[in-house]
């Protein structure tokens, strides 16, 4: 206990995984424990082993999965606009972030969106993209790179200036000093700021899909909703956040895996 | 050491001069410039150590940036004078003059080896020197400061004084005709950097460059110069030039020797005596 307050002293994994645990045990205990005393009535506040069966049931019914095919629709629709958001916002990034000039152009088109209602602007995708599937995509797309481009821009600025000294003095362009310097060395955060970017998408997936909803995680959620299904909302929630988890370790890893040397220098 | 390091090259011809260097930085507050180096004229004309010596903050390194590498952002350098390679102004980055600096910089992301090879992946010299000539240069340098077999490990795996060999080998795998050494072994501890200038005097034996080297360790200038420049701080100007006859490498015993005794009260009164209090000089034994 004596390293209680000392934020160096980090736990063993074993030990953390054992305090997480306790956490969420103790929170469903909670939350069971509500539920059963009828306190709050389960049209608002399900028990957990009516999310459980609700999860079952859209899992597998009847030789159908409503769970897996909402959930290829959902990571489809994110898989598209984070291929689209890393074409064009990383590139987008690494110039701003590489000529001081670019970035005075493009820096107050790009950096005021950042804290601009996303969610707002959806009638206005509607209106110029329609309510398809390029809406979608567009709306996720929207979402995500108002992030990923001054991170990325960030990351590039973050890259020491001695680098670039160095490099110039051996020899190197301007130009081959962005591509093999500054850009290999900004790749470790650039990988961040991937990781952010399509994490965003996970939160604006249920808005995009409210929309003219045919399939999708915020479709079965709307759907469940309008049949006061709370137990079935409940079950899409806690999906769309074990998807948005699972996709942030997956690519946490992947870039530990790349850029080994980030945390050792 | 390696077959190819040590074939002693022929010293080429060289000629590097400053001609009456001024440089003025503007002021924080908005007064009057401030005066870094006044009016300063040097010339080398042939392969030697030169040690530029003076307190810290004096102006030298700037100077030393002027003769090639990278100039400073913002302010133009020199602000009067000439500096002159080979009878020709030098107002940019050469492939004839490398710099190794304080702060090595290696990168993280690349091993030993990719570190040295690193300026042959350049337009510039992939022109020059082909791809199996660059790994055959790259591999000799390697062997001749003695990473040979830390060649695949990243900078982060070996030790402040190893990292400042590749940075070294960077430079000479490139066989610049003017080395600029920017104080480069000051952030290493006192066996580390005694064991640098042993290897910069082999290396310099086998391969003889003009070498401009930054310090503000007298008795480093006293082991490795040929010839020692006393600079005077606020502005700098040169306050003593002398050469040292005796041969390299010089020990322990050579810096009691009453020559080394002799030079170093030299350097030091005549030091105290232009700008006492405004910056102050090492030395190491």
């Amino acid at each position: 206990m004596s390293d209680f307050w000392n934020p160096y002293a980090a736990l063993t994994a074993q030990s953390r995984r054992l305090h997480g645990l306790i956490a969420v045990v103790g929170a469903l205990c909670i939350w069971g424990a509500l539920a059963m005393s009828g306190t709050i009535s389960s049209n608002k506040l399900p028990a957990p082993w009516t999310v459980m069966h609700a999860m079952s049931y859209l899992a597998w019914d009847n030789g159908h999965s409503i769970l897996l095919s909402a959930t290829l629709w959902s990571a489809g629709r994110v898989a598209v606009a984070s291929v689209l958001v890393m074409v064009l916002g990383i590139p987008a990034g690494i110039l701003m972030g590489s000529s001081p000039r670019i970035n005075a152009v493009l820096s107050p088109l790009v950096d005021p969106f950042r804290s601009a209602p996303i969610v707002a602007l959806l009638p206005i995708v509607v209106m110029w993209f329609g309510i398809d599937e390029l809406m979608k995509i567009v709306f996720l797309f929207a979402g995500s790179v108002v992030y990923l481009v001054p991170m990325v821009r960030d990351a590039v600025l973050a890259v020491p200036q001695s680098y670039w000294i160095s490099a110039r003095d051996l020899g190197a362009t301007p130009f081959e000093c962005v591509t093999k310097v500054i850009v290999p060395m900004a790749m470790p955060r650039i990988a961040d700021a991937i990781i952010v970017g399509v994490s965003v998408m996970w939160t604006y997936i249920t808005v995009a899909e409210y929309v003219n909803a045919r399939e999708g995680l915020g479709q079965m959620i709307q759907n469940s909703k309008r049949f006061s299904a709370m137990d079935q909302v409940f079950a899409g929630i806690i999906v769309i956040i074990a998807l948005a988890l699972v996709t942030y370790q997956v690519m946490s890893w992947i870039k530990r895996r790349l850029y080994s040397w980030e945390t050792l220098v | 050491m390696n077959a190819v390091a040590a074939a002693p090259a022929q010293p080429s011809a060289i000629s590097l001069s400053l001609q009456n260097i001024t440089q003025d930085f503007p002021s924080p507050s908005g007064g009057a410039p401030n005066r870094v180096i006044h009016d300063i004229s040097l010339s080398f004309n042939h392969a030697g150590i030169n040690m530029l010596l003076g307190p810290s903050g004096c102006g030298k390194s700037t100077l030393l940036h002027m003769m090639g590498g990278v100039r400073p952002f913002g302010v133009v350098t020199p602000t009067s004078g000439t500096v002159m390679i080979d009878g020709k102004r030098c107002d940019g980055p050469s492939e004839d003059v490398v710099m190794v600096f304080q702060q090595y910089a290696n990168r993280p992301d690349m091993t030993v080896w990719e570190n040295v090879y690193f300026p042959f992946t350049l337009k510039l010299w992939r022109n020059k020197v082909t791809r199996a000539e660059a790994k055959e240069r790259t591999e000799a340098m390697l062997q001749a400061v003695g990473l040979a077999d830390k060649r695949d490990l990243f900078p982060y795996q070996v030790s402040g004084g190893q990292n400042q060999r590749v940075a070294l080998a960077r430079a000479l795998v490139l066989r610049p005709r003017i080395l600029l050494m920017d104080e480069p072994f000051g952030a290493l501890d006192a066996q580390t950097r005694e064991e640098m200038q042993l290897l910069l005097a082999n290396l310099y034996r086998n391969n003889p460059c003009l070498v401009m080297f930054v310090t503000h360790d007298v008795t480093e200038a006293l082991i490795l110069g040929d010839r020692v420049i006393v600079f005077a701080t606020q502005p700098a100007i040169v306050s003593d030039d002398f050469t040292i006859a005796t041969p390299r490498p010089r020990d322990a015993a050579w810096l009691r020797s009453t020559e080394a005794v002799a030079l170093q009260d030299r350097v030091l009164s005549r030091l105290h005596d232009a700008s006492a209090g405004k910056g102050s000089l090492r030395v190491s034994y």
